[in-house]
């Protein structure tokens, strides 16, 4: 492989890894406060991409959906939280896991219902929709874009994480929730929020794949795996490790797909194997 | 807690009593599905139950065991039974190494790496297509067998051979569970870091239960193939996960029976609901969100529920 | 069951024997022939098996009977589960006495039912995309209505090659699965064949959504031609994902396996446009048989019949027109009458090779056009070139025992 080849896989991986953060940094946050894992996660990621579809084709702007997108899988996380979850959070974890999948299965046959189980297409927005020179390499204006979009939400996350009070809730809540509640915080408004705010983040992701992959029903399982192998390698519950995670698995794809392309895909997963091997807590796991 | 089962060989006989009465029920090829599902669910129901691992990747081992069997009977020419050692075998040894590393893991780690590592094995098959025969699964295998001078080829003598083979898994978890080993594995159930500190190797207990529990999945795995005839390539998909675990929850996993009334419920409500509404799944989600809620011991604790409240309306009169 | 309808119907019409000897003859000629069809209508190839089902189901209802039988269809839903699909056979044919089976919506599935069909002697007409179906695994009960790997290679990269000769460097973006690979070594033997210089290929897998990795090193090759050899919602993937590389500017791009209609939909007149795709159906093909197709399509839906449609009908067609033609609805009957058949299904005069049960029929390679050229909204490509492309009986590797 010629070193040209090798920087454009590398461009590109990390343009695949930061869709990759962006799927998986809900999912993480979430886990972070509440101790659970969102077997929903990939289906919140699905609805926003239908919500995209439906909102393209009726008011064809891409950038009403990209607003009501998060916004309505937020509210549909939180009915979601309020109805259900909010009465497992005092049963075993596996009742959690089992609930949310339980969810996802249903939103995965609302979406057939109302949608069919044929594949669509979203366009690109026409502003996006051309190709950017960057030196030698041709790259999709759209999927730079959504590198900056990416980007800009983890600084945003990071900033309100690390230098809000709501962030050191929450960072207080990720060590221990029972104290924080002592404090006189209302830990379940706090659970609220941040299932809500999760849920956005993976409607965000599914709002901009929409145009890169189309939507169809089973596009949250394949989602919901690869944000598993993301927080696995990056370590569970911290914002960095979605990141440096999500980025990794996009290089290992994107190279892979040029050295082995048979195995690229299991390659993610023996990645995700050699690091909990040698780092069982991911790169940038504490716990 | 759960309460420890008071009359194991009345749950015995229960399930004896079904595995007979299932074939007059329901289409036989039906019925042998049903109990081949159990044994695989029987595998997610040691995990969880017994030690509390909840497994969203079972299906991997039951995928393994299904292709060794089907390379196996076609290429090597072994017979029913080797053939089918050799598919609970492969589960052992994989669901050994693969366990030894993900135990180390604790509660939704665990669950994390057992889907991730699920899909691995979906991965491989397609990688290694040449094996495997890829998407197309591999066909052309034997449809007919010889146990002991009985041919098993027609759909109620298969049905028999099926029932006897999960009734025999069924038997040996009875033991598990009641041997010593299973008592530790009780113990590390309840409460994981006083096991340790009283000395036990933990993590090799979990392993070998990981183990065990992946030898009765590649043997359901094995079991399959030799009832279709052919290696469906979705037998190692992710969807095959998460059905085992579906129906080893609707059956309720607080004892080894529970699979088989999950496997019979899941099996003919989906069958039954398919034809009507092909959204069917949504009713079996709906199912499960109110079983999570309501009824946390699935069917089997449903029954011993009611059969509590009979006992004590029995002791007022 | 059948045997027993037939004693019921026999007893009932007992105490009328005498009294009107016509009614038992209408009784026995309005006997109903149950046939069941193997579709995916849930699980993750249910966009596939809806629209086939559709159209084989539409095709019974436009027949209603066959060799003097009332057509019953029984839908076995599979589930998208190949196992699922083996099991419903089996217990069709063993506890509802089901000779006659068609459909599939994968090829997995097809094979394996093939082989379940033809060991319980009843005969299975089937759309499976894999060509090991009409291939080594063919067998007396099987027979194929699409083309597909050699077909569709050589209908349209031939094709292709003619009239763009100064395109001398080809890519390959393929499938890393059975099908996929079979598509990529008929075009290697193609390529050869015209001094194509195959400048690279990337495999993808099957569950693969992201294609840029591959797109890169296709465009980091700069070859004059990119041909797709996959199938499915991936095809669409790849075509959408590359002209987003900016592909389309100096390569031609040729998905050698497309559905057609339902997938220039999905991709969009914008997306379609100077895109070349190989399919087995097209709706603007005007016969006889198109436009029987057409007439019951445009009945049930007011569009017009889309591949998944036509490929469903042309299975329940081709039952249909054996029945007929064997008068009877026994299975050896029917191969027979099968083999050599020539008849008007959906793309004109269709005919069964006795060989390899394969149908012989037209393969399409088609242009995208701009939206402005667009008649309608189902205008979306032209056909450039109809080709029947087979490879020779001998060289399909099928081996057919002398009688079931």
């Amino acid at each position: 492989m010629s070193t040209q080849l090798l920087l454009f896989q590398v461009l590109n991986g990390v343009g695949i890894g930061m869709i990759y953060f962006l799927l998986s940094v809900g999912l993480t946050l979430i886990f972070g406060l509440m101790r659970f894992v969102n077997f929903a996660h990939g289906a919140f990621y699905l609805a926003a991409a239908y919500i995209t579809y439906a909102v393209v084709l009726w008011t064809g702007s891409f950038w009403w959906a990209l607003l009501l997108g998060p916004v309505l899988v937020a509210v549909l996380a939180l009915i979601i939280e309020r109805l259900l979850l909010r009465h497992t959070y005092a049963l075993p974890h596996e009742a959690q896991i089992l609930i949310t999948f339980a969810v996802a299965l249903l939103i995965q046959e609302v979406v057939i219902l109302l949608f069919t189980p044929l594949g669509h297409n979203v366009p690109v927005p026409a502003a996006l929709s051309g190709i950017v020179f960057l030196g030698p390499y041709v790259y999709p204006a759209y999927r730079l874009a959504v590198v900056g979009v990416a980007a800009v939400v983890a600084i945003v996350l990071w900033i309100a994480i690390e230098r809000t009070k709501m962030g050191s809730i929450l960072r207080a809540g990720s060590e221990s929730a029972e104290m924080v509640g002592l404090l006189g915080i209302n830990v379940d408004r706090v659970f609220m929020a941040t299932f809500a705010l999760g849920a956005a983040l993976a409607g965000l992701a599914g709002v901009l794949v929409a145009p890169l992959r189309g939507v169809e029903p089973f596009m949250s399982a394949e989602a919901l795996g690869i944000a598993f192998v993301v927080v696995v390698v990056g370590g569970l519950g911290t914002l960095s490790g979605a990141l440096v995670g999500g980025i990794l698995i996009g290089l290992v794809q994107s190279i892979m797909s040029t050295l082995w392309p048979e195995g690229a895909q299991l390659m993610i997963y023996a990645a995700m194997a050699l690091v909990i091997m040698i780092r069982p807590t991911g790169l940038m796991g504490r716990i | 807690m759960r309460t420890v089962e008071r009359f194991p060989n009345l749950a015995t006989a229960i399930v004896l009593a079904a595995l007979v009465v299932l074939p007059l029920t329901v289409p036989a090829t039906l019925a042998s599905q049903i109990a081949i599902f159990a044994t695989g669910a029987l595998s997610v129901a040691l995990l969880l139950g017994a030690v509390g691992l909840l497994s969203f990747g079972q299906g991997l081992y039951l995928g393994v065991g299904a292709y060794v069997c089907g390379i196996l009977l076609r290429d090597a020419g072994l017979g029913l039974i080797p053939a089918l050692l050799m598919a609970a075998l492969s589960g052992t040894v994989l669901a050994g190494l693969l366990g030894s590393v993900i135990v180390r893991r604790h509660g939704v780690y665990f669950v994390m790496l057992t889907l991730a590592f699920a899909q691995m094995g979906y991965f491989a098959v397609l990688a290694f297509k040449n094996v495997t025969g890829g998407e197309n699964g591999l066909s052309g295998l034997p449809r007919q067998f010889d146990l002991l001078g009985f041919s098993i080829a027609d759909p109620l003598s298969m049905y028999g051979f099926m029932a006897g083979a999960f009734f025999l898994v069924f038997l040996l978890i009875q033991r598990v569970i009641a041997s010593p080993f299973g008592s530790v594995l009780a113990a590390i159930r309840e409460n994981e870091p006083r096991c340790e500190a009283l000395g036990y190797p933990v993590a090799r207990y979990k392993t070998a239960a990981v183990a065990l529990a992946g030898g009765i999945a590649g043997l359901a795995g094995g079991l399959h193939v030799i009832f279709l005839g052919f290696v469906p390539p979705s037998d190692i998909e992710l969807e095959m996960s998460q059905r085992l675990l579906v129906i080893a929850l609707i059956g309720g996993i607080g004892s080894p029976g529970g699979a088989l009334m999950g496997s019979a419920f899941y099996t003919i409500v989906s069958e039954a609901l398919s034809e009507i509404w092909p959204r069917w799944m949504a009713l079996i989600a709906l199912l499960l969100i109110g079983l999570v809620l309501f009824l946390p011991g699935g069917l089997w604790g449903a029954r011993r529920r009611i059969s509590a409240l009979f006992a004590r309306n029995t002791a007022h009169d | 069951m059948m045997d027993r309808r037939r004693v019921l119907t026999g007893m009932a019409a007992a105490p009328l024997a005498l009294a009107a000897p016509g009614i038992i003859r209408r009784a026995n000629a309005e006997s109903v022939l149950d046939v069941a069809a193997v579709y995916s209508l849930s699980g993750t190839f249910a966009n596939v098996g809806s629209g086939l089902n559709d159209g084989s189901k539409w095709a019974f209802e436009q027949y209603g009977s066959a060799a003097g039988h009332k057509l019953n269809y029984v839908l076995l839903d599979d589930r998208g589960d190949a196992g699922e699909a083996v099991r419903k056979v089996q217990e069709a044919m063993t506890q509802r006495g089901i000779k006659h089976v068609i459909g599939c919506t994968n090829s997995a599935i097809a094979l394996a039912v093939q082989k379940e069909v033809y060991a319980r002697k009843g005969i299975y007409v089937n759309q499976a995309g894999a060509d090991e179906v009409t291939g080594k695994d063919c067998n007396k009960s099987g027979f194929r209505w699409p083309v597909a790997c050699y077909s569709a290679v050589n209908a349209t990269v031939r094709p292709l090659i003619d009239k763009f000769p100064k395109a001398k460097r080809w890519y390959t973006i393929t499938g890393q699965y059975v099908f996929g690979d079979s598509l990529l070594s008929n075009c290697k033997d193609v390529f050869k064949e015209k001094g194509i210089e195959h400048v690279g290929n990337s495999y993808h897998s099957l569950s693969d959504r992201e294609y840029s990795g591959y797109i890169a090193t296709a465009l980091s090759q700069n070859p004059d031609v990119l041909a797709i050899c996959n199938f499915g919602n991936q095809t669409v993937d790849v075509v959408r994902q590359a002209i987003s590389y900016g592909m389309k500017r100096n390569t031609k791009i040729l998905a050698v396996w497309s559905t057609g209609l339902d997938q220039f939909q999905a991709l969009g007149p914008e997306n379609c446009e100077d895109v070349y795709f190989g399919a087995n159906f097209w709706h603007g093909v005007d016969s006889p048989g198109g436009r029987r197709v057409a007439e019951i399509v445009k009945q049930k839906t007011g569009d017009v019949p889309n591949y998944l449609q036509a490929c469903g009908y042309a299975v329940s067609q081709i039952l249909i027109e054996g029945l007929n033609k064997a008068n009877s609805t026994d299975v050896p009957t029917i191969v027979k009458a099968l083999e050599g058949i020539s008849y008007e299904g959906p793309t004109g005069t269709e005919s069964i090779r006795p060989e390899d049960h394969q149908v012989v029929k037209d393969y399409y390679l088609m242009l995208g056009k701009a939206k402005s050229a667009m008649k309608d909204k189902n205008d979306l490509c032209s056909v450039v070139a109809a080709t029947k492309a087979l490879p020779p009986p001998e060289k399909t590797g099928c081996q057919m025992a002398a009688s079931l």
